[in-house]
């Protein structure tokens, strides 16, 4: 589904990624470790079509297309999703109509109907049981004003409604706390099918404690220099990421 | 500062002898005649014109024509912004007995509307009076030729305590086969104690009709009352619009004003609020929506000349090809205007790079006791919120017009007339759809 190889990209003039390479397929959960500055979030950004990075060698194809290529809506209409990991908030733009204008942009674009504003509304009814979300933030503007645990889960609903092939999570952990964490989690685990995957990107081992990945990776200096299964998670954890880093420059 | 001679200014002097029928007496007439006669009009060296230039509308002579037929469609969409409003059409300048509602049609008890010619005794005196006590300035030229030279225009009076429910809906139709055509509606309005009214008024001129409007409002609000006060610009591009409107707001009376600049090729609107009695509030809107070589100059004044009162104020300019826009506010409070609460906000969207404002928002405090702030931005639609729109599915060119229409609903969610908020939403977006494009 998501295939990245030797993926170098750089940020004014200065490379933070340098030579990726990570394949995921579908029905795959993958989490992507790392300290802060290894590159995960460009990765994130990167791959949702952010401007402000250069591409300077590699690739990266999605459901075989050159994802690098592609404008972000496309990628969305594709079955693209990035949660943020600082979400938005964009005033005077109602939470709903842009939901509703969202998914009506992806279902065109996979040649189905547009919903009405009544089918809609009751799609979104049930996705928010999901991330058991307060009715009144539909209302209001887009992330205006709502807490960050509120922001977090705006996100995991919009997943919900648009229901993305791949879904990319930018540390959506944090800054929740456990409860926040525990719905964010369930939401995703719900989500989940043998025709979807997931990318999660993530500083902490806690949310794979609700989210078991099939895969975990660390990445480090641009490179991912280890991966493994959930049980690298748990040695992450205990031993911290030194380590690693050690013995990758050993090598 | 002194600009003498124009082409304007002579054809003004001349319709003192050629027209007939002025609304107002003498004693209000003559010292107007005498300024006009003086010829001077404002530069740009003045201060409060320095950002607005004059000559579209001192370099015309307007002509004698009769006005171009009348698109009945056209007509019935400018009511669609208020149908349930009682309607009062003006075309040229001349009430429109065809097309406007039947005046007896209205029977709201405590509201009577009276055509400015036809005032009469008391009525005229109760009129001039407010005129005679507003706050619009000796030296402000366009009043004088409102007052001096006004043929047309309401008096509009609410008894104490009447609560009128029907909005009254005033629509100015100015058309011109060849020559420039010139209106100068005059409206007085006055609320007596605890009465309230909702008014709007419409400015529009079909095709290329080229026009010239100077309408005055003065607008007096006694204890209690209560005023919507809406003003709605769609004028097309050959038309000059330069407006003043003077309110006075009594003790614990509350003035809300809404304008929307949307069309002409030059705007200047000037509206001058001041606080007669403590406890009084004015809550000022605006949006100026400029594309092309449109210029559209906001001005407001407000004195608190009162304890207790209270002032919010949020203008937004969404300025797209050569456009400018001017945003000129200044609050002004008064050393006895203690526990005053005035704020002011001005936001200005720049959609291309020859597109400019000019904001100019202005505090002076006298009061020592007071919960003021002002402040005014000029930027681009923000990348951050278009990028999250994009990564939803939402394509660019979609993405910024949702954008740029939040940042103008942001005031039109506050009108307060269901129907007239659709119609000025709707304006917006069909303005905003022809001019929003992706930046290369």
């Amino acid at each position: 589904m998501l295939s990245i190889k030797n993926l170098q990209v750089s940020v004014d003039e200065k490379p933070i990624l340098k030579g990726l390479n990570l394949e995921v397929k579908a029905g795959e959960i993958h989490a992507i470790m790392g300290p802060n500055g290894s590159g995960k979030s460009t990765l994130a950004h990167v791959l949702s079509g952010r401007e402000g990075y250069r591409v300077d060698a590699g690739s990266a194809h999605y459901k075989g297309l050159d994802l690098l290529e592609m404008a972000p809506e496309i990628r969305a209409r594709e079955g693209m999703f990035l949660a943020f990991q600082y979400p938005i908030e964009i005033p005077g733009v109602n939470n709903t109509s842009f939901l509703k204008k969202a998914l009506n942009e992806v279902r065109k674009h996979r040649g189905e109907e547009e919903l009405d504003a009544i089918d809609f509304l009751s799609l979104i009814k049930k996705q928010m049981n999901l991330v058991e979300m307060k009715e009144d933030l539909l209302k209001r503007p887009v992330n205006q004003g709502f807490s960050g645990g509120e922001k977090k889960r705006n996100e995991i609903l919009q997943m919900a409604v648009l229901n993305p092939t791949l879904a990319i999570l930018d540390e959506t952990d944090s800054g929740l706390d456990i409860d926040a964490l525990r719905i964010v989690a369930g939401g995703v685990n719900k989500l989940r099918t043998p025709e979807n995957a997931f990318v999660i990107i993530t500083h902490y081992q806690r949310l794979l404690d609700y989210i078991v990945p099939d895969f975990v990776h660390v990445l480090s200096d641009g490179q991912i220099i280890k991966s493994g299964t959930k049980e690298l998670a748990y040695e992450l954890e205990e031993r911290g990421y030194d380590w690693l880093l050690e013995d990758s420059e050993k090598v | 500062m002194a600009q003498l001679t124009n082409n304007f200014s002579d054809w003004l002097n001349q319709r003192v002898d050629t027209e007939s029928s002025f609304a107002f007496s003498e004693a209000v007439r003559s010292p107007s005649l005498s300024k006009l006669a003086g010829g001077i009009f404002p530069t740009r060296k003045d201060e409060e014109w320095r950002y607005t230039p004059l000559g579209p509308v001192l370099d015309s002579s307007p002509g004698k024509d009769s006005a171009s037929e009348l698109d009945i469609d056209f007509i019935s969409n400018l009511k669609q912004a208020v149908p349930t409003g009682h309607t009062i059409i003006f075309i040229n300048g001349d009430y429109s007995e065809k097309y406007s509602d039947d005046p007896l049609s209205l029977d709201d008890t405590g509201l009577s509307i009276t055509h400015l010619t036809q005032l009469k005794g008391p009525a005229l005196k109760m009129a001039e009076d407010i005129i005679v006590h507003s706050n619009l300035t000796d030296d402000n030229i366009f009043q004088h030729i409102s007052l001096g030279l006004s043929q047309a225009g309401l008096f509009i009076h609410v008894e104490k305590n009447a609560a009128s429910k029907t909005p009254i809906h005033i629509i100015h139709i100015s058309t011109a086969h060849s020559a420039t055509s010139f209106t100068n509606p005059v409206n007085v309005v006055r609320l007596e104690n605890n009465s309230h009214l909702k008014i709007v008024e419409q400015y529009a001129s079909p095709g290329d009709s080229a026009v010239i409007t100077v309408p005055a409002n003065y607008i007096q609000l006694e204890d209690g009352a209560g005023l919507e006060y809406y003003r709605i610009g769609i004028e097309n591009a050959e038309t000059q619009h330069v407006c003043n409107t003077s309110v006075k707001v009594g003790a614990s009376a509350s003035f809300t004003s809404h304008q929307y600049l949307l069309g002409s090729n030059l705007t200047r609107s000037n509206l001058e609020v001041s606080f007669s009695g403590p406890g009084a509030e004015a809550v000022l809107r605006g949006v100026y929506l400029g594309d092309d070589n449109q210029h559209l100059d906001v001005r407001t004044y407000l004195d608190h000349a009162h304890p207790h009162c209270s002032s919010d104020q949020h203008f937004r300019g969404i300025l797209n090809g050569h456009s400018r826009g001017v945003f000129n506010g200044l609050v002004l409070v008064r050393e006895h205007a203690q526990k005053t609460d005035a704020q002011q906000s001005n936001k200005n969207l720049l959609l291309s790079r020859d597109a400019r404002v000019d904001a100019k928002p202005q505090l002076e405090i006298f009061a020592d006791d007071v919960k003021c702030a002002h402040g005014a931005t000029v930027g681009e639609l923000d990348s951050d919120a278009l990028f999250y729109l994009q990564s939803r599915g939402i394509d660019k060119k979609d993405a910024r017009l949702m954008l740029t229409r939040a940042f103008a609903a942001e005031v039109t969610q506050e009108i307060g007339i269901e129907s007239l908020q659709t119609y000025v939403k709707g304006k917006i977006a069909t303005s905003l759809d022809e001019i929003v494009s992706p930046r290369v």
